[in-house]
Parts: C-alpha cells; sequence; structure tokens
C-alpha cells in the first residue's frame, strides 16, 4: 500500500510533538492514579455522611473495587475523550487543506486512512498499557493485593472494543467536513450503541458483550466474550473497509 | 495531440446545478510553459483537481502525462503547488521537505541533497522556525520548493505567485522560466504580467469554458488592434463625435484614466490626421498615444467585452 510506512511515521512523530500525547497520556493516567484512590476513600467519604444521622454499611474495599473504577473510567471517560480527539482525525486534516499536500502524491487514499487508524490504535494500546501498569501499583500499594489476570484480561478486552471504535472515528471523520461534526456522529454512535447494548443476547454474541464485558472480568468474575471479540474484529475490519471505499469516492 | 503533456476533451463538472466547467477542450505541449488565465469563478481550480484526481469530471476525458490523473503512477512525476499551501504546522520546512520526498520513494542521499538545493531555491535555508510560524510569502515559496522534490515531469501551480513580494515573485518566475523544455508548467493565475513574461501558450477560461487556446504571440496577434489613448481639455462632445466619423477611426469609447480609448482601422492615418482635428477642434492636448494591444486588453475584451479599456503598450 503506496506510502503507507512513511505516512505512518508522520502520524506517530505528530502524534508526539503536539498537545496530542499529552492529553491521551494524561487522561489514562490520571484515570488509572485515581481508581485505586477511589476505591480507598469510597468508604471513608460514604462514612463520613454518618455525621448526617444517615447509617451506611460499606464493606471494605478490596482489589476488586480498584479494578472496577479502572474498567469504569476506561469505558466512559477514556472512550470520551477518543471521541474528542479523533472527531477530526480526518476531517481535520481536510479541512486545513494539508491532506492535499499528501493526497496528491503518491499516498494512496487506503494508506492514508490506515495509517491513521494504526497510529491511533498503537497510542491507544500504549496509553492503556501505561495506565493497567499504574492502576496495578497503585492498587497492589494501596490494598496489598493486586492479581495480574483480571487486570489483563478486562484491559485488553476494553481495547479490543476500542479498537473498534477507533475504526467507527475514521469512518465518521472521513464522511464529514467538519471535526466537530465527526466528533457529534461518534458521540451518536456510542449513544445507539449503549441503548442496544441494554438487551442481554445482543451482548452475548455480538461486539456489544465488551460494553460491560471488561468490567465483570475486572472483578474477577468469569464471562464468555469469544463471540463478542470475534465479532468486534470483523466489525473493524469491516468499518475500515467501509471507510477506504467511500473516501476513495469522496471529492476532495 | 500526441506530444500534449496534458490533453482534455469535452469535460463538464456539474455540482448540483452549477456548471463548473462547461466543455473544456485542452491540450498542454510536453515543454511548454503554459498560462491558464481567467476570472475569480472562471473554473481554473476545479480543472486542476480534476487534473489532480481530486475530484471526478462529469463526463469528458483527461489524459495526464498519458495516463489516468489519479494514477499512482502518474503522481510520481507531478508536482502541484496548491493556491494556498498548507502543511503541518509543528514541522519545519526541511522536515516538510522530507515527508514529501520519502512519499516519492527518494532515495536517501538524492533527497538530502534535493532538500538542501530547494531549500536554497525558497530562501528558507538556516530557517529553523515551525511552518506554523511561517509568513504567506514564506509558506507560498515552500509550496513552491515541495512541488519540485520529485523533479516532477509536469509541475501544476494554482496562482504561484499571488502571495509573494516583488522579488520572491522575480524568484519564482525566473525558476519557472529556467523549467521551460526540461519539464511542463501549468499554471493558473489571474496576474497578466506573469503570463506575458514566462508563458508560451495561454488558454483563457470563463464561465467553464475556454475562450482562447493558443500560442501567447499568435493570440495577442490575433486580437491586437492598434489603438489610440488620447485625452483632451476643453470641450470633448464634439471632437469625440468627429473622432467616430473618421474613416480611420473604429469603436471610441472612454477609459479607466478619463481619457479616450479609440480603436484604429488605421495607425498610419491617425498618426496624420489626428493631431489635425485636435487643432481643428482647439482642445488643448494632454496625452496621445498609439499602442498595440496588451494581453490585458486580449484578456479583458474576450471576458468582458464592453470593459473600458485599462493599458496598452506605446509604440508611437
Amino acid at each position: 500500500m503506496n506510502g503507507l510506512s512513511t505516512f505512518l511515521g508522520k502520524e506517530v512523530a505528530e502524534f508526539l510533538r503536539t498537545w496530542r500525547v499529552w492529553v491521551l497520556v494524561g487522561i489514562v493516567v490520571v484515570m488509572a492514579v485515581s481508581s485505586p484512590v477511589m476505591a480507598r476513600l469510597t468508604p471513608l467519604l460514604l462514612s463520613s455522611l454518618e455525621t448526617s444521622g444517615i447509617t451506611i454499611t460499606v464493606p471494605d474495599p478490596t482489589w476488586r473495587d480498584s479494578y472496577l473504577q479502572w474498567a469504569g473510567n476506561l469505558g466512559e471517560l477514556v472512550l470520551f475523550a477518543l471521541i474528542v480527539m479523533l472527531g477530526g482525525v480526518v476531517a481535520g486534516e481536510l479541512k486545513s487543506g494539508t491532506a492535499l499536500l499528501v493526497l496528491t502524491k503518491p499516498l494512496t487514499r487506503p494508506a492514508f486512512l490506515l495509517a491513521k487508524f494504526l497510529a491511533n490504535a498503537g497510542f491507544v494500546i500504549a496509553a492503556t498499557v501505561i495506565g493497567a501498569v499504574v492502576t496495578w501499583v497503585g492498587t497492589l500499594w494501596l490494598f496489598g493485593e493486586a492479581p495480574v489476570r483480571p487486570l489483563v484480561a478486562s484491559t485488553a478486552a476494553w481495547l479490543v472494543w476500542a479498537v473498534c471504535f477507533i475504526a467507527v472515528m475514521v469512518l465518521v471523520s472521513s464522511l464529514v467536513a467538519q471535526p466537530l461534526a465527526g466528533a457529534g456522529l461518534g458521540f451518536g454512535v456510542y449513544v445507539l450503541v449503549s441503548l442496544v447494548g441494554v438487551w442481554g443476547p445482543a451482548r452475548r454474541w455480538s461486539p456489544l458483550g465488551l460494553l460491560n464485558g471488561p468490567t465483570s472480568l475486572a472483578t474477577g468474575e468469569p464471562v464468555a466474550l469469544t463471540w463478542p471479540i470475534v465479532t468486534t474484529v470483523l466489525l473493524t475490519a469491516a468499518l475500515l473497509a467501509t471507510a477506504v471505499v467511500t473516501f476513495r469516492r469522496r471529492e476532495l | 495531440m500526441a506530444d500534449a503533456a496534458i490533453s482534455i476533451r469535452g469535460l463538464t463538472k456539474h455540482y448540483g446545478s452549477t456548471v463548473a466547467l462547461d466543455g473544456v477542450d485542452l491540450d498542454v505541449p510536453t515543454g511548454s510553459v503554459f498560462g491558464f488565465l481567467g476570472p475569480n469563478g472562471a473554473g481554473k481550480t476545479t480543472t486542476l483537481r480534476v487534473l489532480l484526481g481530486l475530484t471526478t469530471a462529469s463526463s469528458g476525458e483527461v489524459s495526464v502525462l498519458g495516463g489516468r490523473a489519479s494514477s499512482i503512477d502518474v503522481r510520481r512525476r507531478l508536482g502541484y503547488l496548491p493556491d494556498v499551501p498548507e502543511f503541518y504546522p509543528w514541522m519545519t520546512g526541511r522536515e516538510v521537505l522530507r515527508l514529501s520526498g520519502r512519499l516519492f520513494d527518494l532515495d536517501a542521499s538524492v533527497l538530502d541533497a534535493r532538500i538542501e538545493a530547494l531549500l536554497d531555491l525558497a530562501g528558507l535555508t538556516g530557517v529553523k522556525q515551525k511552518v506554523g510560524g511561517y509568513s504567506r510569502g514564506m509558506r507560498q515559496r515552500l509550496g513552491i520548493a515541495q512541488a519540485l522534490v520529485n523533479g516532477p515531469d509536469l509541475l501544476l501551480l494554482d496562482e504561484p505567485t499571488s502571495a509573494l513580494d516583488p522579488i520572491g515573485r522575480k524568484d519564482v518566475l525566473d525558476m519557472v522560466a529556467g523549467l521551460r523544455g526540461r519539464a511542463t508548467v501549468f499554471f493558473s493565475t489571474h496576474i497578466l504580467a506573469d503570463v506575458e513574461r514566462v508563458c508560451d501558450q495561454v488558454a483563457i477560461l470563463d464561465h467553464g469554458r475556454v475562450l482562447e487556446h493558443a500560442p501567447l504571440d499568435d493570440l495577442k496577434a490575433r486580437h491586437s488592434r492598434a489603438h489610440l489613448a488620447l485625452e483632451v481639455t476643453g470641450d470633448a462632445t464634439a471632437f469625440t463625435e468627429a473622432l467616430r466619423a473618421q474613416p480611420w477611426t473604429g469603436s471610441v469609447r472612454p477609459d479607466v484614466s478619463g481619457g479616450l480609448r479609440v480603436d484604429l482601422v488605421d495607425a498610419d492615418a491617425a498618426r496624420l490626421l489626428a493631431p489635425r482635428l485636435v487643432v481643428d477642434f482647439g482642445v488643448g492636448l494632454v496625452r496621445f498615444e498609439i499602442a498595440e494591444a496588451s494581453l490585458e486588453d486580449v484578456f479583458l475584451a474576450l471576458v468582458l467585452p464592453t470593459a473600458p479599456i485599462t493599458s496598452g503598450r506605446a509604440v508611437a
């Protein structure tokens, strides 16, 4: 695919030399640090309400609560940050005119899209791995126990979902003219997916199973995610193929 | 045309009900410096976008360097400067050229040498700041440099000198002229002086149609008609009527400087008889100049047939 490696190099350099690295890694690390801390402090905060005459009985927090916080933060805050960041992943370059600089050279449109997908998937995986390590260290420090397997399983399952959502953002951003419109469409997809995800059978057999799967895995609860993972991988490929076909036809 | 770098037949482009290009036919000879003239909205940029494969034609045929406009093989031989070149603002000029060269798979040593030469050509050697902090002129010069990074056979330039100061403009035009015979240069512009200075072929586009398409000298010869630029004091009404009645004059109309533009049927007769007419009518003579049509006159006559005439080159 002509120009893929060169343009991928440009994407990596751009991520490392602009605000994006600080925003993505910053958000993930803040979430990672706050997860065990919030798990530890939540019972204390609730018990402080007893001075108001309310009696709340809360079990002692464990590593499960810390991992649950981490998985919940990934599924909401980090995904929202991705949607905002990636709304202009393609539309931003089209709007600014920088896409013309490279797409009038021997860089194919599929390579342009694929480089953006691969680069952003790589950044998200790297940032999430760093965040997971920070969560593990924080959990071990505050709770004295931090099993690796639930954290790895939960984080990996979320990453499969996140990579699929990056493909969603590449597709929607390649369809619109404004980065804000791309982010808006991304939020729309997220809301729609969350609503449909309430339906149990859909969660069992489709990518929607990855909406809540990571939180269950985080507590060590066994969850059958084979079908959701397989269908998510297939959906990711289908989204990218659709993006390539539509972007090839698009007037620039 | 067998040796055409660009060949366009019956090209149309519609945006909804708007017709941007309406049956454009064009041949750009290989090795020529081709001026693509037209007022704003004439369809120049749309034509360039079709040539680059950025937009598809509604109908018609386009051949660029003997191939499809959007093919990778053709793009390897193209250089392009957009009207407003935009770059990644976090890069330096050197990095922009390196990225551009790598997209053409240039050998590292060739690219290094070419980057130095092009930075020198663009007057950007030693400039360390990021492109985001560049002035419009610096961006334009960097845009030209990146368009040349692959040593293109065909250079497509969209308004290449519009943002440059006189020195930068001269440098760019000298560079374009220097490519004559080695590469085909196709540039759109509304700066007629630039076309007169470096182009050997011209096409004039208006409302999506090619009005004229010819070697520059042929075009001027065909449309050239000597005219008299005349400015007098006193009662010019009767004098103007008398001018109109002369067998050696064509149309007589006001020009933008407040004088008269008199198209001449017989310039020699005008040289002898016009001064006599001035004396006979007792008007004061401020300006008397017989000139041949410039490209600007030709352009305005084609695009805006009723426009007052703005210029002319004195020959008498």
